[in-house]
Formats: structure tokens, sequence, C-alpha cells
């Protein structure tokens, strides 16, 4: 006993702090979506019978997959490119990516809508050299949700591919070219496997963040571009918590699934292609 | 993980230090909590100093918004009532009197020489704004001669083409769609009241649906629409206006069916400080010499005696109170929608996904 104490009490305040600040709030969720104030599912039942909560939450879902799917496969590449850096470089080109991660997502969003809008950069070069007569609708349409979340997700992306990247011992790459290996096949026989995990950890921390985002889509998608955290906040601000709960819920197994899901496929592929 | 790990502390930190500030009960303060931004500097120039002078106590102002209903349950529920007076909007004043979250209005500290009109004075708040939610037109996109008018005419696509936009929410726009039919705002509410009145609304608004690209969720977004010419056409609130027309937009609001709000001052259930907190409310509601200086900046007038007298004509028509402006709208029946919004807007939303 008190050696297990010995080796274990540095876990414990983040063990406190988990429990007082996570874990009896998540508790408190979850009973708030079945009480009322005795037991009930009438809340799951609701969002079963109207059919407009399951259809946000499977946008949600698709949405989120998309956004993380895409930022992965931009973001390797581009965490590839700054691994090959020297130290120096590798500093500044990190430090850049972070700069957007400092500024509001509001901002961010809205610098989308001077970009894509009716006047804004990409309508008044295609209208000025004569490829389109009237403005192309770029803005409020679900790619335009898409490239904002990318945009403003993919420095999370980056720098979680880029932080495992600088584990992998790049003279496993220069085994592999002296053991024969043409510079196409050590990449993919060995840094790809290698490095695939940390990417798709921060596929996963996109997925996550995405499920959650509800600003984005409200400013640059169209009356479509519904997301499960809208009607979430919608139910707060009428204080039916218990209803919130239950859609809160269900967006938290929604999310737990679908990342384990995706975990469990990515360890499959890596071993694959290993 | 490190990292992320910092930043949960900070914040956490962050959390724990605010809790204890709030915690803490300066004596002679009141804490009032409202919107932030312009509302919060204009309270704080003349309505404050006001209130010390008169009573020698300070104000700690609490900038909440979006989640200000949920806060206050919270503290009401906790039995730590940290604010002691709060602005109550139109929408959250019939959920606020049913959940039970504020003080009764004794009408003997806030207006004793009983001078408040009648529409001023509530059970549990008095109105300390009135406000609009209005249709705007961009003059400079209207075709040569001719402007907006009416709904009616928001749902003429032939004659007004163009881009337009409405809050992505139910309440008012079943209203605005039925005015465009025809139908007369006495029986506005008439009509809604039954689901067959809700979709005849709805299917008004079918006509329009293809012609609105986006649907704005702020006031803030929808001025925004307006000034990047994203949309010709688009409620707003009317306080909105007047920047937009100041930034060089020439921009026209269009009183004729619009939804005519008005906004509270209450006590929050359980604040130590009733009589102070009762100081305050009369200060910022019967004081026109102060409301005066509060017009100048904002347009959402209340009911202080004598206010309009006071008004030049021209500061006068820009008011949605003003008699003219407010004749040619219809009063927002807030607890129509307090009882009516969560079927509603699931059909809404329901109709916004089709």
């Amino acid at each position: 006993m008190l050696a297990f104490i010995r080796r274990t009490w540095l876990l414990w305040p983040a063990i406190g702090l988990l429990l007082v600040f996570f874990l009896v709030p998540s508790l408190d969720l979850i009973q708030a979506s079945v009480m009322n104030p005795d037991f009930t599912l009438e809340h799951f039942e609701r969002i079963a019978d109207r059919k407009v909560y399951l259809a946000v939450f499977w946008r949600t879902l698709q949405v989120s997959l998309i956004v993380a799917f895409l930022a992965a496969l931009v973001g390797y590449p581009i965490a590839y490119f700054i691994n090959l850096q020297p130290r120096k470089t590798q500093f500044l080109l990190i430090f850049l990516i972070f700069i957007p991660l400092w500024m509001s997502v509001l901002i961010r969003s809205y610098a989308w809508m001077i970009v894509l809008g009716r006047d804004g950069i990409i309508n008044t070069a295609l209208l000025g050299l004569g490829l389109t007569e009237e403005p192309v609708r770029l803005l409020f349409t679900s790619g335009a949700v898409y490239f904002a979340m990318l945009q403003i997700l993919l420095p999370v992306q980056i720098v979680t591919a880029y932080s495992a990247m600088t584990e992998i011992d790049m003279d496993l790459m220069r085994a592999a070219r002296v053991l024969g290996a043409r510079p196409w096949q050590a990449l993919r026989r060995v840094f790809i496997p290698l490095s695939l995990d940390g990417t798709i950890t921060g596929a996963i921390i996109v997925f996550m963040l995405s499920m959650g985002f509800f600003i984005t889509p409200a400013l640059v998608g169209g009356r479509q571009d519904m997301m499960l955290a809208n009607l979430i906040e919608f139910q707060v601000e009428r204080l039916n918590w218990s209803f919130a709960s239950a859609l809160a819920i269900l967006l938290l197994l929604g999310t737990v699934l679908t990342v384990i899901v995706i975990r469990r496929l990515g360890n499959l592929i890596t071993r694959r292609i290993a | 993980m490190t990292r992320r790990r910092h930043i949960f502390s900070a914040v956490l930190t962050g959390a724990v230090l605010g809790l204890a500030t709030l915690g803490t009960a300066v004596a002679d303060e009141i804490a009032v909590s409202g919107s932030g931004g312009v509302v919060a500097e204009v309270n704080e120039k003349y309505f404050f100093p006001a209130f010390t002078e008169d009573t020698g106590w300070t104000i700690k102002q609490v900038g909440a918004e979006a989640k200000r209903m949920a806060e206050i349950e919270a503290m009401v529920r906790a039995g730590n009532t940290v604010w002691d007076v709060s602005e109550i909007s139109a929408s959250d004043y019939p959920l606020a009197v049913k959940k039970g979250l504020l003080e009764p209005i004794d009408y003997a500290l806030v207006d004793p020489d009983n001078k408040l009109p009648e529409m001023a004075r509530k059970e549990f708040g008095v109105v300390a704004a009135s406000y609009s939610t209005v249709l705007v037109q961009r003059l400079d996109k209207n075709p040569d001669g001719k402007k907006m008018e009416s709904w009616a005419d928001f749902w003429d696509v032939e004659t007004f083409p163009g881009p337009r936009s409405l809050r992505g929410r139910p309440e008012y726009n079943l209203e605005f769609a039925l005015l465009a039919e025809g139908v007369a705002k006495e029986d506005l509410y008439k009509i809604l009241s039954t689901k067959e009145g809700v979709e005849r609304a709805f299917a008004k608004l079918d006509e329009i649906k293809e012609h609105i690209p986006v649907w704005w969720t702020s006031g803030a977004q929808s001025v925004q629409l307006l000034s990047d010419g994203e949309v010709f056409y688009s409620t707003t609130y009317n306080g909105r206006v007047g920047k937009l027309q100041e930034s060089g937009i020439p921009a026209e609001i269009i009183w004729n069916g619009g939804a005519l709000h008005v906004s509270h001052v209450s006590i929050v259930k359980g604040s130590k400080h009733i009589e102070k907190a009762h100081d305050y409310i009369r200060i910022r509601t019967t004081r026109p010499d102060l409301e005066l200086e509060y017009l100048k900046v904002l347009p959402y007038p209340n009911f202080a005696p004598g206010l309009f007298d006071q008004l030049d004509e021209a500061q006068a028509k820009q008011m949605p109170t003003y008699p003219a402006n407010a004749e040619m709208q219809f009063s927002a029946n807030e607890e129509f929608w307090a009882d009516n919004i969560d079927w509603i807007n699931e059909r809404w939303n329901e109709w916004l996904l089709e």
C-alpha cells in the first residue's frame, strides 16, 4: 500500500481535478438527461420522434469526419515539410502556424466572408476577368463551411502530426536506404507507418473539436448547415436543461464511438502498410 | 499534452479566481448585469454616477448577454444571488417570471408619484428600453424609382430582386409572413394560436425561402450583411441602423410592419440589496434628463415621464415609440412565443433543413 502511494502520489492532484471538474459534471449531465424529476426516457424519445435532431446529428458527424479527413490529408505533407527543415526554421514555421490559433474563431470566420462574399476577393477577380457575369454563390454554402473549418482547425492537425514526426529517428530512413530501399519505399515502409499514429491523433482532435463547432457554420454556411451544438445552445437559452443534456449525451456518445472506430481503423491501416 | 494541460490549468485558475471575486460582496455596492459594448458605456457614463450621487453606493457592472438567463437560474438555484439587478430582454421576461427568477417590483419605491404609464409597469420588471425588429432596405440596390414599403414588397421578388435575409429563428418571422399575406396586425396572434395558422405562415415563408441565402444569428451579423452588400434587404434591430448610415451606407428603416418590443430591468430573486436595487431601477427608468443623454447614443427609449417633450423632432422620429412609427408596427406578443417556441422552433428547424 505504502509503495503504491509512493509510486502514484504525483498523479493525485490531476485525478482529483478531473474528478471534481470533469467526472462529476459529466455524471450530472447524464442524470439531468433522464430525470424529470423521476427516471424518464422522454427526452430521448423526443430526439427519436422528431426527425430534426437525428438529421442534424448525422450532418454534424458527416461535416466533422470530412473536416478531420481533409485536415489529415492537407496537414500531413506540411508537417513532413516542416520536419525536414533545420531546427531554427522548424521553430519559425511552427510559430507561424500558431499565429492564427491566437485569433478569435469569430474573426477568422468573418475573414472568410470577405474572401468568399458577393463583393469578395474571389468574386471581384472572377468578374474582373470576365469569367462570370453574376457573382458566384460561394459564401453560405456547405463548401464554405468545410473550407473555413479546415482553415481554422488545420494548425491543430499540423502541430500534432509534426510533434509525432520529431520523435522518429531519421537514421531509420538512412538505414532503409543503405539496405537498398528507394526513397519512396523508405518513406512508405518506414516513415509513414511510424508517423501515421500522430496524424490520426491529430485528426481525432480535429474531429472532436469539429463536433462542437457552431459559430463558423452559422456565419458562412447556408440554412441547412446546422450543427448539433446550435440546437443545444437553443435549449440552454430556453433553460431546458434536461433536453439540452440529452442532446449533449447524443453528441458525446457519437463522438466517443466514432473516435474508437477511427482509432481501430488507424491501427489496422498502420499494421497493413508496415 | 503538457501544453494542453498548462492551458487547462490556466483556465481553471482563472475560473477559480473569477469565482472567488464573484463571491466577495463589497460593502455599499450593487451588481448590475447588462449588455456589453455601447450599452455598458452609456450606463456607466450617465446612470451609475446618478445612482452614486443619490445613494452613496457604487455599481459593479457585469457584462452578460447570451448566457444571462442560464447564469441567473444557476445563482438562484444555488441560493447565492450575486447580481442584484439585471436587464431582462423582451423574450426572456416571460420565462424568467415562469421560472420564478425575479423579485416583484415595489412601485412605491420606483415610482412613488405614479408617473410611469401602465405599459411600463410590469409585475417583475420596469421597462427600461423599447426597440424594434424592422425591415431595412439598401436604397442604392433598389430598382430605379422604387422603394420597399411593406412586407408584401419584401416578398415581391419580381419588383425587388436581390438577396434578402431574416433572422434564423421563427420569432416574428411568422408574423412578418402573415403581414405580407395581408393579415391585419390585430389578427396576427389569433391566427398563430392555431396549428393551421402557423402552417399558413410557413407556407408563405416557402415562397421566399430560396431568395434568402443567409439567416442571421446576431444583430451585428445582420448589419454586416447589409453593409457588405451580401443582402439588399434584411430585418435588424432599429438601433443598429444609425451606425450603418453613419458609415455611409444608404440604408433606410421601413417601420411599417415592424415588431415592437420592450426590455426590462428587474431584480434577481434573492438579491441582498433589494432597496438599493429599487433605487437603481428608479434612476434607470424615470429620469428623462439621463435618458435624453442615453438616446443620443442609442435609440432605445424608455417611458420616463415627459421624455418625448424634450426630444427635438428630428431625433424623435428615429425612435421606435415615436407615435407615427409605433402606429405602423405591431406589439410583439412575447408570452405567445414563450409558450410556443419549443414546438415552433422544432418545426422551423425542420423547415430549414427541407
